[in-house]
């Protein structure tokens, strides 16, 4: 809400500086979002009058000028402007001076002659032809009116004024008007507030003898208040009104559109006018819109209107959009003699829907939105007809058309004072707290402990001993609270499991070298079609945003790899040259489409690496890290994820778990492409649940160290090409398993003086009993029992 | 012989001075000690000599022979630690080489400031919970004292998902979620991902992170919230810190606060990072809305408590001054190894 100074101190005495009353009102809930001092955006530009023009001797575009800046002597100015005449009134800025759009004017010459200054054009000025008529003119600025040479532009333009931008939250929308705010200066400057009290006189003829108001659907309209004015003297508005229409960005017409907007801007209450000869059939209907009807808007916009929007109807059809914008038929025109004045609550959400439906916005749906104060209604059109009277504008009819079902009555709190100071945890004196509420119109009496508290319709906000306590407080001081300890019981903190077991995940893959990153959740849907995966993949079935910010980031994801393979990909873009990365997010798996209830969120992790010394291994040494540490005891097998190559992948499942607890490989050349990854990447993508359940099943207890001392054997093999090695080393393990410590594979090969069909696997056992030493005849009957398992599955010990 | 012994043992003693390294010192054992050796041919010619001398000339042998030994023993201490330092001088490194560096893995900046903000409050008591992304209208904005069609859903530009599914704008929605199954004392603060539709620009992400507290019993107040409050800024800005409340308005709390703390940058005289005012604007806080209470079956005249919502990648840019919210979501590793 960007108010003006000097229109504040219209109703309340502001004798400290802006930048003060800036900071009280920012403690008090009203932050300044902005303060600008008119008077400083321009200095030393003074009103000029041209005394005699001559041709610059050596340019033919310019124009030598004598001009009285009030000084002694005339100054001379040269211009290129052709506007220029003798006598005209300009705005000149002399030596040393600063305009609005940053020039800095300092005297100089001109093809030889000197010139002491400049004169300025309505751009230069920064002023558009609202502000100033002429402003747009190709050329200088010519000034209106009979000032003196030597008059400071400022006080031409009205620019000794102050600005002041106030953030209004939503729970103050009376604050959303000139007085509501210089209610709250009075408050925190301790001033008196003037607030208008509206007087006038009725010149003869009723409203109920020329028109009649029918309010159909008081649900959307509680209150509808209708006078009229005869005789209208449409004219411009005195100075003093346009300046404040103007100190609020908003452009002055004629008198009668100017009171009802300086009404809007002062009391927060929209109104409308209306050419009483355009109420076909002399009566207004307050009714919602019949599907289908139409209107065209004030600004020449036809829209089509469905039963959800409220609308002013005559006996035709709409003429007006509730509280939005009027129809173009029954705005004021010159010509306009006789005035239907409304003024009206309407239902805020219901102004919200239809504006947003149609895209419309306006000062006075803005207004509605945040909600009106049924009472305002009628100081609201009271102030209209004074100003009416008082501009004389026009003669007001007798009688009065309010059409409501019952105002609501006053609310009155009682509430102990203690509770209060109990809530906030000081002592406010209780005479502090009753000057402070008084204050804020809340009419409040004391008896003993309990205040009495009459709260103003338009603090719709206030409704208990909490509200009154923030009242207290902001007006008393938030420094007044002082920081204590919390009290009450001593608890511990505690984490969730599943947080704790995130915690460690996290720090053993940051032990992995891995670095952690974050992505949105949401992706966009065409990412499941890089990935490849197949119209039937249940990763397909995702909840999607009805409202999202673009395709992009249209759908919730129910994988991570596409995210990982984002970044893999910007960063192989941007030539770094090895990467390892994880990600711990949540997938969204919904129970039916559409949604009708929240999802699961599954937590996973995705692993992601590229570079030189990166393989299908390394990443499968980290996922057998992570299940080490999980205690997930599960064998690797072939998997078939689409995104990955068909020959380099793997997944681990566990009984009981349906996903795979981990899915691992090389990303596909095809998918790789497709997110613009040039080089070989690999994913693994592990859900959390199944690992923090092995965790939590996990116990661990100390295991005696070996007293006897194991035996070395070495075993060469020649298998089967296709013979999976984790098969092999299965065999050896079972062949001799009380007394096979570990079976470390040293060497697979291929090649020279190995038979085609076949590979060279080698071994290092480790054997050892736990009660003895080994004899080497036990030894040598395990190697034995082993290749004769191994014999079983074509393994021959290699000669 | 008394004169051959004395020429042994003199010449024993020059070579043993003079011999070069260990092997050689081998050799000189042998020559002089060994049983082949020059003494030992000495010794066994002892048999031609009188028995007066006999006693006399062998104290003289034994004599040589000890001291030829003490000779060799300490001759070989001394080529050995030469040998050893020749050694270690041979192995010189140039350590100004570089290391056989494995990369130092680790968290992401936003991982590391919501893990310092939970150890905090953790410390103080404070039970660290979850909540759904996904949330119901119902908890998300009704629970919290704002209905349908409320000026304050304006405040939040919300994604939705279906009819009352949404996804979660504030960490509040854990407030009720957490009241309606536990009476008090509650102390908890619930991080966690928090989505409104905000286009996405240098300060704004559709995507961020807040983390809710929640505190409530009987007896608290205000003052427990400033208390509060600034444990934690002491703690992340250090004690210096000073707090200032200034009054705001959020729906689910009552009296209501933005809470701001004194400019580190200018110590609160006013600079470019505070825009002047000397306070930086760090989180929105109140007391729990007495309806907010009652709605969760917590009866707000016999407990009171207080809320506050702290914005985790605003923490994040200014405690580490970048520049562009956007290069937390981007995910460069050049961007993300600075941070440890």
């Amino acid at each position: 809400m960007k108010v003006s100074l000097n229109w504040l101190k219209r109703y309340v005495d502001i004798k400290v500086s802006a930048e003060e009353l800036c900071d009280k009102m920012t403690m008090s809930g009203f932050e300044v979002e902005e303060m600008i001092d008119l008077s400083k955006t321009m200095d030393n530009v003074k009103v000029g009058r041209i005394l005699k023009i001559e041709k610059h001797p050596d340019a033919d575009k310019l124009q030598v000028c004598q001009v009285d800046v009030g000084g002694d002597a005339p100054i001379q100015i040269i211009t290129g402007a052709q506007n220029v005449f003798e006598g005209a009134l300009v705005p000149c800025a002399l030596h040393d001076s600063h305009l609005p759009n940053g020039a800095h004017i300092k005297r100089g010459k001109l093809r030889g002659l000197p010139s002491d200054g400049m004169m300025c054009s309505g751009e230069e000025l920064c002023l558009k032809e609202s502000d100033y008529p002429g402003a747009e003119v190709y050329g200088i600025l010519i000034l209106q009116g009979n000032w003196t040479p030597g008059t400071d532009m400022r006080e031409v333009l009205d620019l000794n004024d102050v600005i002041i931008d106030f953030s209004i939250l939503s729970n103050r929308p009376d604050c959303n008007s000139v007085l509501g705010i210089a209610r709250e200066v009075a408050v925190v400057l301790k001033e008196e507030f003037h607030m208008p009290v509206p007087s006038f006189r009725t010149a003869g003829g009723n409203i109920a003898d020329c028109m009649s108001i029918t309010v159909e659907d008081y649900d959307l309209c509680p209150r509808y208040i209708g006078r009229a004015v005869r005789n209208l003297r449409i004219k411009e508005s005195p100075d003093w009104m346009k300046r404040c229409i103007k100190s609020a960005g908003m452009r002055p017409i004629n008198n009668i559109v100017d009171i009802t907007n300086f009404v809007m801007l002062e009391t927060g209450q929209p109104m409308h006018a209306f050419d009483m000869r355009d109420i076909r059939g002399a009566q207004i209907i307050v009714r919602r819109a019949k599907d289908g009807e139409t209107i065209t808007t004030l600004d020449g916009k036809p829209h089509t209107l469905n039963s959800d929007m409220l609308v002013i109807a005559d006996s035709e059809g709409p003429s007006c959009l509730a509280g939005i914008m009027g129809g173009l038929d029954s705005e004021i025109k010159p010509d306009t003699t006789d005035l239907f004045l409304e003024c009206a609550k309407f239902r805020r959400d219901s102004v919200r829907r239809t504006a947003r439906t149609l895209g419309m916005r306006t000062e006075s749906s803005a207004r509605y939105e945040k909600g009106v104060d049924i009472h305002n209604v009628s100081y609201a059109m009271e102030r209209a007809l004074q100003l009416i009277e008082e501009l004389d504008a026009g003669d007001i009819m007798e009688g009065i058309i309010d059409r409501n079902q019952g105002l609501p009555a006053e609310r009155i709190l009682q509430v102990p004072a203690a509770s209060i100071n109990a809530l906030l945890g000081v002592d406010v004196p209780v005479p502090a707290m009753v000057e402070i509420l008084n204050a804020l119109a809340i009419a409040t009496t004391v008896e003993g402990d309990t205040l009495t508290c009459r709260i103003p319709s338009f603090r719709d906000d206030i409704e208990g001993r909490a509200d009154l306590a923030e009242e207290v407080m902001r007006i008393y001081g938030y420094e007044h609270i002082t920081a204590t300890p919390i009290r009450g019981a001593l608890t511990r903190g505690k984490k969730l499991p599943e947080r704790i077991h995130t915690d460690t995940l996290k720090n053993l893959l940051a032990a992995q070298s891995m670095r952690e990153i974050t992505t949105y959740s949401f992706i966009s849907p065409k990412a499941l079609d890089a990935l490849r995966l197949d119209k039937e993949d249940s990763r397909r079935r995702v909840v999607t945003l009805l409202n999202p910010l673009g395709e992009e980031y249209s759908v919730m994801r129910t994988q991570l790899v596409s995210s990982m393979l984002t970044v893999l990909a910007l960063n192989d873009s941007r030539k770094i040259p090895a990467v390892r990365m994880f990600e711990v997010g949540k997938l969204f798996l919904p129970k039916a489409l559409p949604v009708t209830e929240q999802p699961a969120e599954i937590p996973a992790v995705c692993l992601g690496l590229y570079g030189p010394d990166e393989d299908f291994f390394t990443l499968k040494g980290i996922v057998e890290t992570v299940l080490k540490r999980f205690g997930v005891n599960g064998d690797f097998t072939p998997s078939a994820e689409p995104y990955l190559h068909p020959g380099r992948q793997a997944e681990v499942r566990l009984p009981g778990y349906d996903a795979p607890v981990a899915v691992l490989g090389e990303v596909h050349p095809l998918t790789a492409a497709d997110f613009g990854i040039d080089i070989r990447a690999y994913v693994a993508e592990l859900r959390l649940e199944p690992l923090f359940a092995a965790l939590e099943k996990q116990q661990t207890i100390y295991q005696p160290l070996p007293k006897f001392p194991a035996s070395t054997r070495d075993l060469s093999v020649l298998a089967d090409v296709d013979m999976p090695i984790a098969q092999l080393e299965k065999t050896i393990r079972s062949a001799a398993s009380n007394i096979v410590e570990k079976v470390q594979l040293f060497d697979v090969y291929q090649g020279s003086q190995i038979p085609e069909g076949k590979k060279s696997v080698s071994y290092s056992l480790v054997l050892r009993a736990s009660d003895r030493t080994l004899t080497d005849e036990e030894c040598d009957h395990a190697m034995a029992k082993i290749l004769k398992a191994l014999e079983k599955i074509n393994a021959i010990l290699r000669q | 012989m008394r004169a051959q012994l004395e020429q042994i043992k003199e010449n024993a003693l020059k070579e043993l001075r003079e011999c070069p390294d260990l092997k050689a010192l081998d050799g000189l054992r042998v020559k002089y000690l060994g049983k082949k050796g020059e003494l030992t041919a000495i010794l066994k010619q002892m048999g031609k000599l009188s028995a007066e001398e006999r006693p006399v000339i062998g104290q003289v042998a034994n004599e040589v022979r000890q001291t030829l030994e003490e000779a060799v023993a300490h001759r070989q201490e001394e080529l050995k630690a030469r040998e050893l330092e020749d050694r270690l001088a041979a192995e010189k490194l140039d350590i100004t080489m570089p290391g056989k560096e494995r990369a130092l893995g680790g968290l992401h900046p936003l991982s590391i400031v919501q893990e310092d903000l939970i150890n905090i409050f953790q410390s103080m008591g404070f039970d660290v919970v979850d909540g759904p992304e996904v949330e119901t209208d119902y908890y998300c904005f009704e629970a919290l004292n704002v209905p349908k069609d409320h000026p304050a859903r304006d405040m939040q530009d919300t994604f939705y998902l279906g009819e009352n599914l949404l996804l979660r704008t504030q960490t509040s929605a854990a407030q009720a979620r957490t009241m309606e199954h536990r009476q008090p004392p509650i102390r908890m603060v619930c991080p966690g991902r928090v989505y409104r539709a905000d286009e996405v620009d240098a300060t704004h992400s559709p995507v961020f992170h807040q983390m809710e507290g929640l505190v409530v019993d009987k007896g608290i107040t205000m003052c427990d919230l400033k208390g509060c409050l600034e444990q934690f800024v002491h703690e992340i800005y250090g004690p210096e810190t000073q707090v200032r409340f200034r009054p705001s308005f959020f729906p689910f709390t009552e009296p209501s606060v933005e809470v701001d703390v004194s400019c580190s940058a200018c110590g609160g005289k006013g600079c470019r990072v505070c825009k002047g005012a000397g306070w930086i604007e760090i989180l929105g806080a109140g007391m729990v809305h007495p309806r907010v209470l009652a709605g969760c079956g917590i009866d707000p005249e016999v407990y009171s408590g207080f809320a506050f919502g702290i914005g985790l990648d605003r923490l994040t840019t200014t405690r580490y001054k970048i520049s562009d919210i956007r290069l937390l979501f981007e995910n460069d590793l050049r961007f993300l190894e600075q941070f440890n």
